[in-house]
């Protein structure tokens, strides 16, 4: 790899003048899972490397507080806190969407060194891009390889866009499903934004997946989804992968509402569908299928079939708009608590 | 005639516990990337990142100039010459006289600047030191200037430099000018335009359309006699051998000229003779060590492009030289496993008969090689049944990496395009087939004489086989129709026959193996095989511990050095049934050669001494010695045998129980099917493996095991993925180059299918051969549509699902 200077601030306050106000020549390290990969095989070349791992405190830990009206607890997790917590942290109890797609993610090594703030700001695993020897569109170039290449993992929802990368991200969609906010430190100070809003579609070398300045940190996501008194939230995600150890998804949805007490129909509903498009996505039309609804084999179906609405695969990836329709409607259903039809 | 294996067995083919497994866990073991030399260098190779392309032109100054540089070398053919003249900075060069002397001599004249070196005994010399008829290897940068590459991986160069980061950073120093040339990296590219040519070889395109095709009987009639006929087009794509180890060694030189290599590599013995014969140093002068080795499956055999490349920066720098691949290296441009795809009609009657075989199929060997499944095999396991048949092949070259031999080469191929058809005509006839395996299982050969042998009874074999399979995975209660019904997450069970050989070595040198016994008891085996993984170290301490009454643990294992005698490389499954005998005939000549020293000494004879464990016995004047005080009597002594062994010496009369070959293989593969996500589980895998004479029993179902875990992977997940636009392969790492983890392998269950009068057979490779076409049965069986190329991943399934296994 190419040489870099290392810094490793202990503070949030002294890391951000430590970063640059355009991409290219700073990265910041977290769990060094992706960064270091990219490194090795020449496909980031920075020439400061800021490392967060020198920074303790609320960036590292998991905190709770009692939620609003009895509702599920409002949960702050620092960007710093490893993976391998949230999948075991007893304080995500009430957010099994989160936690499972936290469990899921790659193995073992990777749980124990990536982190929240890594996992949601990464890179994309797109094979264009990560070969140096292809100058793509997120490298300076002209093209976009995947396009009429092989792209069996690339995007279904291509509508618009120049790039048809997946964003990466296994705990993006929960938390969008959960409405979660992310808190990020900059220049100017501290700035909230919903996670939802935290993606974009990039489509050159000046652009990231997401929508973080180069000189802001994200330094926490809290959760505190709306459930009136005496409802009761669910959720849940489900991902399709061909293996399963040390895979990436090939699909994956979560699926958040609540019931009002007594109640058995799925209000605020909340789908998110993730490794279909350059963002993880917030459908509107499976939401509104299970809106209103008790969530029956049916409804989910339905959701799963709306979920799909809208997309368009590239020449070799049709197979995950089936793979699309079945994980909105087993994550539906898991969110319903119902017992997984899947499973002998 | 040879004493043979002992009647009376304490620890043949028992459970023996690899005796290196706890060094390897612990990382004690120190392979061929653990090998640090003082001063030591690491070199790196510089690739073409195209397809194919000419170099157009070469600068490597700004190379020269980074930090920690050492020495840089072309990928070129070595020459040597004679020096002529050297006058001023011009050097006149002749060929050296040719041994087959119609070469012509040739004449070079160089003038010698920066990009020139000029070696001499393998040390770089300046132009001065030069005087005439001196044999020199000269050097010329700007040679490869108009060398051709033809695949992404391609190797240019190669630097060292004083760390890993500062030999990359030199090889991206060097600037070359690329003419880019069209490539072709998809086999079916090649079938639409066979005449373009982008690969070498004499071909006037890219298709290899010479083989003949291989007929028998009258394939019109059979197809005319079945009753019901089906075809179907199935393929497997090329894999990689994925060796844990990545390729690669460690170089050094002595100050007497003698090169040491530390490789990961299948045979120690002709890796340092194919270095000895480059670099033009005596044979045992060059020592190859491989002490520990993390796979090789058939693509680690002689020196490679990294060893010659390794030792020559060593000789330039001074100093050791380190190249091990990386993984995209190792994927790339380290072999694989041929592609092979195929339209088989097959047709049969209702008791099973098969009429008739037909099959048309090609595949790549990448840029250059040969044929990618073995024709005359065809249709695999049951061609001696089958009356009619006709074959032909055709090779697609490509510009990718080269294949080479990987674990049984041709036969998973072979296997998959006949055994899915089989199942496929099975299901025409609406019969459970298994009784289709059973009808066309080749017959017993009455005129074989010798009655232990395959030939005579390898359809008894495969019967008990059968028998054994059906019963282990439960397949009269398990099987049903294909398609099973009702349900989202669907069962199926599934079957593949293989056959393999597993003799010794053939060639004319036989293996080697020697044992020494010390005054204070020690045994000590020295061979120069290399254990790949095998538990080859285990299997010699068992031999030899068997021989002279000890336990494996008490013997030392010294082996992986090139030195200790000959021995072949580790290919066809040769290894255990070569060296296994020779370990037992060295173990037995020590035995003799310590009763001849001890027993006068204790006024006992020679032959009336045997072992017994622990101890040996006078069985004349019954007395007995334990082993250390037997032992203790040899003084200033050693006692000491050699053994020998080798295919010819198998075959001669009597020692066929010694070692011999040819098994057969059941296995049977269960899966679960979720029709909606296509996403394949493996379940329970059945693995019924002929194999002789077991040595240690532990490590031959562990290698039976392994061959099933390789096949489940190349049944559901491996496959390199090339660009067509980009001429590169997508996927050389290990994410999307996908293999399966511990949660993704089933319950394996082994059974060795003892038959020790048949002598040691080698099954490196049989239990990796069906797996894979079980696996696609099993699929078929659970959904009723065929799913016809592997890997049987999602995407796959769902296709199949869609158009209801209409290709």
């Amino acid at each position: 790899m190419k040489n870099f200077t290392y810094h490793q601030p202990t503070t949030i306050a002294a890391t951000l003048p430590l970063l640059d106000a355009e991409w290219g020549k700073t990265e910041l390290l977290a769990g060094g899972t992706d960064l270091l990969d990219r490194q090795k095989e020449y496909v980031s070349q920075p020439e400061k490397v800021v490392s967060l791992t020198g920074i303790n405190g609320p960036f590292r830990e998991i905190s709770s507080m009692p939620g609003a009206a009895g509702g599920p607890p409002e949960v702050t997790i620092g960007a710093g806190v490893k993976l391998i917590s949230l999948a075991e942290s007893s304080l995500l109890g009430a957010y099994p969407a989160l936690a499972s797609a936290a469990a899921q993610i790659a193995g073992p090594q990777i749980r124990n060194m990536g982190t929240l703030g890594g996992s949601l700001c990464q890179r994309n695993r797109c094979w264009f891009f990560r070969d140096e020897h292809v100058k793509c569109l997120l490298k300076g170039g002209r093209k976009c390889y995947a396009q009429d290449g092989e792209n069996e993992f690339h995007a279904i929802f291509t509508q618009g866009h120049a790039c048809v990368i997946v964003n990466p991200s296994t705990l993006a969609p929960p938390l969008i499903a959960l409405s979660a906010i992310a808190e990020i430190m900059g220049p100017k100070g501290k700035r909230e934004v919903a996670v939802e809003k935290m993606y974009q579609a990039p489509v050159k070398d000046t652009q990231r997946e997401h929508t973080l300045a180069p000189n802001e940190v994200l330094v926490a996501v809290r959760i505190a989804p709306k459930v009136p008194a005496g409802g009761a939230l669910h959720n849940a995600s489900y991902e399709v992968k061909q293996r399963q150890t040390c895979e990436w998804p090939l699909i994956q949805a979560s699926v958040a509402f609540h019931t009002e007490r007594g109640g058995k129909v799925a209000k605020g509903v909340r789908v998110v569908l993730g490794h279909v498009a350059p963002t993880p996505l917030l459908s509107e039309s499976a939401a509104r299928a299970l809106e209103g609804k008790e969530v029956t084999e049916a409804v989910a179906s339905a959701a799963g079939e709306a979920a799909c609405e809208g997309a368009k695969p590239l020449s070799g990836n049709a197979y995950k708009v089936q793979l699309l329709k079945v994980a909105v409607k087993r994550a539906a259903l898991l969110a319903a608590g119902a017992k997984p039809y899947w499973e002998g | 005639m040879a004493e043979g294996w002992p009647k009376k067995r304490r620890l043949l083919g028992t459970k023996v516990k690899r005796l290196d497994g706890p060094a390897k866990a612990t990382g004690r073991a120190k392979y061929s990337y653990d090998i640090n030399r003082s001063g030591m260098l690491h070199g790196a190779i510089l690739r073409s990142p195209y397809a194919h392309a000419k170099i157009k032109s070469i600068d490597t100054s700004a190379a020269k100039k980074t930090p920690g540089f050492k020495a840089l070398v072309m990928i070129l053919p070595p020459r040597d010459w004679l020096v002529v003249k050297a006058d001023g900075d011009e050097l006149e060069l002749k060929s050296v006289p040719s041994k087959k002397k119609k070469e012509k001599e040739e004449q070079r004249s160089v003038k010698v600047t920066g990009g020139v070196t000029i070696l001499r005994k393998n040390k770089v010399v300046k132009l001065a030191d030069l005087k005439a008829d001196d044999q020199v290897q000269v050097e010329v940068e700007q040679d490869v200037v108009g060398r051709e590459l033809f695949y992404a991986g391609d190797e240019i160069a190669a630097v060292a430099a004083d760390t890993e980061e500062h030999a990359k950073d030199a090889l991206r120093a060097i600037r070359i000018e690329f003419e880019q040339l069209d490539h072709i990296v998809i086999e079916d590219e090649v079938l639409k335009n066979p005449k373009k040519k982008t690969t070498p070889g004499p071909l006037a395109g890219n298709l290899d359309e010479t083989i003949k095709d291989m007929t028998r009987g009258d394939i019109e009639a059979g197809f005319k006699d079945a009753e019901a006929t089906v075809e179907g087009t199935y393929g497997v794509p090329a894999i990689s051998h994925q060796c844990l180890e990545t390729h690669g060694l460690v170089a050094e030189w002595d100050a007497d000229g003698g090169l040491t290599v530390w490789c990961s590599t299948q045979a120690t013995v002709s890796t340092a003779a194919g270095l000895a014969g480059r670099f033009g140093v005596p044979p045992k002068q060059v020592k190859c060590i491989t002490h520990f080795m993390g796979g090789g499956f058939g693509s680690k055999f002689g020196p490679d492009v990294q060893g010659f490349a390794a030792a020559d920066l060593a000789r330039r720098a001074g100093a050791a030289v380190k190249i091990m691949l990386d993984r995209e290296e190792e994927i790339t441009s380290a072999g694989n496993r041929p592609s092979a795809t195929g339209t088989v009609k097959i047709g049969g009657k209702k008791d099973g008969t098969i009429t008739a075989f037909a099959v048309d199929c090609y595949g790549t060997p990448g840029y250059i090689g040969g044929a990618t499944i073995n024709l005359g095999l065809m249709p695999y396991v049951y061609n001696d049944a089958v009356a009619n048949m006709k074959r032909s092949h055709k090779v697609a070259y490509t510009n990718t990496g080269s294949a080479r031999a990987m674990r049984a080469p041709g036969h998973p191929q072979n296997c998959v395009l006949t055994e899915f058809a089989v199942d496929d005509l099975a299901a025409k006839l609406g019969i459970d087939p298994l009784i289709i395996r059973r009808k066309n299982l080749p017959p017993n050969n009455p005129k074989v004489t010798d009655k232990i042998a395959w030939m005579a009874r390898r359809n008894d074999i495969y019967n008990e086989q059968l028998d054994i399979a059906v019963k282990l995975s439960g397949w009269k209660e398990k099987w049903h129709p294909p398609g099973k019904k009702g349900g989202t997450v669907k069962h199926g069970i599934g079957m593949a026959l293989h056959t393999w050989g597993g003799f010794a070595a053939g060639g004319t040198t036989p293996n080697e193996c020697h044992v020494f016994i010390s005054k204070d008891g020690t045994a000590t085996a020295e061979t120069s095989t290399q254990d790949l993984g095998t538990a080859q170290r285990t299997v010699t301490a068992i031999v030899v511990a068997e021989i002279l009454g000890l336990m494996p643990t008490d013997v030392i294992v010294k082996l992986g050095e090139s030195l200790y005698g000959f021995s072949s490389g580790s290919g066809g499954s040769t290894t255990c049934p070569s060296q296994a005998p020779a370990a037992l005939f060295a173990a037995q000549a020590a035995r003799e050669d310590l009763f001849k020293k001890v027993a006068p000494k204790l006024q006992a004879d020679p032959k009336d001494l045997v072992i017994e464990a622990g101890k040996v016995v006078d069985t004349k004047n019954k007395k007995e010695w334990l082993w250390k005080e037997f032992c203790a009597r040899l003084g200033m002594d050693e006692a000491k045998g050699k053994g020998e062994w080798s295919l010819a010496l198998s075959n001669e009369a009597d020692n066929a129980n010694i070692s011999s070959g040819q098994v057969g293989g059941v296995q049977t593969a269960e899966v679960l099917v979720d029709t909606e996500t296509g996403v394949v589980r493996a379940t329970h895998f059945v693995a019924v493996q002929d194999c002789g004479l077991v040595v240690d029993r532990l490590t031959c179902e562990s290698q039976v095991a392994g061959g099933v875990i390789m096949g489940i992977n190349y049944g559901l997940f491996e496959q390199n993925i090339f660009d067509k636009w980009t001429g590169r392969q997508v996927n050389p790492d290990m994410e999307f180059y996908k293999l399966g983890g511990i949660r993704d392998m089933p319950k394996i269950t082994v059974h060795l299918q003892d038959m020790p009068e048949r002598g040691v057979i080698g099954v490196g490779e049989p239990p990796t051969i069906s797996t894979a076409a079980a696996i696609g049965n099993a699929v078929f069986n659970a959904l009723g549509v065929r799913v016809p190329f592997l890997p049987i991943s999602p995407r796959r399934v769902l296709d199949a699902l869609a158009n209801g296994g209409k290709q």
